[in-house]
């Protein structure tokens, strides 16, 4: 066997779930386990009771809210993001990163609610809910509360989360009228963990010309996804053009300080921010103006 | 609530037919697969959710059984490699394998297999990107890609349709 001995439980609520990961210390959720249980086989980490949640029709669910957003079940799927056409038709990009994540049967597992909670600073899915501005609702037993997406990772493996505490969905705002999203990675190889990524959210002025409001978030600079406002008060009120774009994020990832391993040099990371943020926000800025999703908003080839 | 414990009663359906055993929480279902039910078509080959040699259709959606446990599968229904060939009939994708060489030592094959199996299922009639596409999770450590997306794709409807006329067109 693999795996240390352990208990299994299913609960058909997610009140039973809640009471159970309260109840039992070393309890567990288990959602789409495409990481869990690698760690489970390592035996880098000891759960005494998995609480298998990834049936819960309570978490399962994408649906419109009343002002337009989202709000995806913390166990709804990368496949399921990637074919939503709520997702698609609101949240193009969001779609679009769950589509490009690892292969076909980890996206048929993996969920929204394990990317986050786990946090993982290579995992796709932190920094662009970040750029979105997405809430995560928390629930235990007796409480719940709404934690912005910038304060719900703390650091390597480390989130928001309170022992009993789960993630059970994610709101993705709406997106306001003349803007857009974008995402770059940076990956060596095809399989490789990305080395710099970034994710950006603009909103044009009136003209559609010049920028009136960003977030451009930075991964694999820190052990969380960071909003980098250097480059965004430099994109504040910049045209919406190359040249702007490009002197804005020539100072992406001032004062980080990455990792220096031997897929790449700290210097080298920090370098490459500049080169994904620019990126970042130029597909952004493509998508306010109706391009790169905005005006077919349809679905890319390559679907498998 | 199911029952908390470290050994589960599961029902499956595996192929067709439904079996219910007695499984530990931690086994592995490719484990049970092989080891319990003796359906060793479905291979293990990193045991990291890496290769994909191990990949089988759960409740109608693919994914890589040494990354699920037994009792996750409970209630469901599991299609292995050994459902392909129907009364010892290879299935068309199986005998575009054949024909287009696309396995050389055969390790990787089964989960290929299922992969694109799942793949015509949804896009009977794909092009070369959505196969590479559809079979990014499976490694051949042989690196014969070039026959098995050949292969696939004849067994796509176009191709289909070419072997039908004999066209001796590239699919």
């Amino acid at each position: 066997m693999l795996l240390e001995q352990v208990e299994y439980v299913r609960p058909t609520s997610l009140e039973e779930a809640l009471a159970v990961l309260t109840e039992v210390d070393g309890a567990a959720p288990l959602a789409g386990g495409q990481s869990l249980v690698n760690v489970l086989k390592n035996r880098v980490a000891s759960v005494d009771l998995l609480v298998d949640i990834s049936r819960l029709s309570e978490l399962r669910s994408i649906t419109r809210s009343p002002d337009g957003g989202l709000d995806v079940g913390a166990c709804v799927t990368y496949d399921e993001l990637d074919r939503s056409p709520e997702v698609r038709e609101v949240h193009f990009t969001l779609g679009d990163v769950a589509a490009h994540i690892e292969d076909q049967q980890i996206r048929n597992k993996g969920t929204i609610g394990g990317n986050c909670c786990l946090s993982d600073p290579t995992n796709n899915l932190p920094p662009i809910l970040a750029a979105l501005d997405a809430v995560m609702s928390l629930r235990s037993a007796s409480a719940s509360r709404r934690v912005p997406a910038a304060e719900f990772f703390k650091g390597y493996f480390a989130t928001a989360l309170e022992p009993g505490e789960l993630l059970v969905s994610v709101t993705v705002p709406p997106m306001p009228a003349r803007s857009g999203a974008g995402y770059a990675s940076l990956h060596v190889a095809a399989d490789a963990k990305a080395m710099a990524r970034a994710a950006a959210w603009v909103q044009l002025d009136a003209g559609e010309q010049t920028i009136a409001a960003t977030r451009v978030v930075l991964a694999r600079m820190a052990s969380v996804p960071v909003r980098d406002a250097g480059v965004e008060a430099r994109l504040a009120g910049a045209e919406a053009g190359e040249a702007a774009v490009r002197d804005a994020c020539a100072v992406a990832a001032e004062g980080l300080r990455p990792i220096d391993d031997v897929h790449g040099s700290s210097d080298y990371r920090r370098e490459m921010a500049k080169v994904m943020a620019r990126r970042a926000v130029m597909q952004a800025i493509d998508q306010a103006r109706g391009g790169g999703d905005g005006a077919e908003r349809t679905r890319r080839g390559g679907r498998g | 609530m199911t029952e908390r414990g470290t050994s589960h009663a599961i029902s499956v359906t595996v192929n067709g037919e439904r079996v219910s055993r007695v499984v530990s929480a931690r086994q592995l279902l490719v484990h049970f697969l092989r080891d319990t039910l003796g359906l060793t078509g479905t291979h293990i080959g990193c045991d990291t959710g890496n290769c994909g040699a191990c990949t089988v259709v759960v409740d109608g959606k693919l994914v890589k059984s040494c990354m699920l446990l037994a009792p996750q599968a409970d209630g469901g229904t599991v299609e292995t490699v050994e459902s392909l060939a129907a009364d010892g009939q290879l299935s068309d994708l199986q005998r575009a394998f054949n024909e287009h060489h696309a396995l050389q030592c055969g390790y990787c094959t089964p989960g290929m297999l299922m992969s694109a199996t799942y793949l015509l299922r949804q896009n009977p009639d794909p092009s070369a990107d959505d196969v590479r596409r559809a079979i990014r999770g499976n490694v051949c450590r042989c690196t014969g890609y070039v026959n098995i997306v050949e292969a696939i794709r004849s067994a796509g409807s176009a191709g289909k349709a070419t072997l039908a006329t004999g066209s001796a067109e590239e699919v």
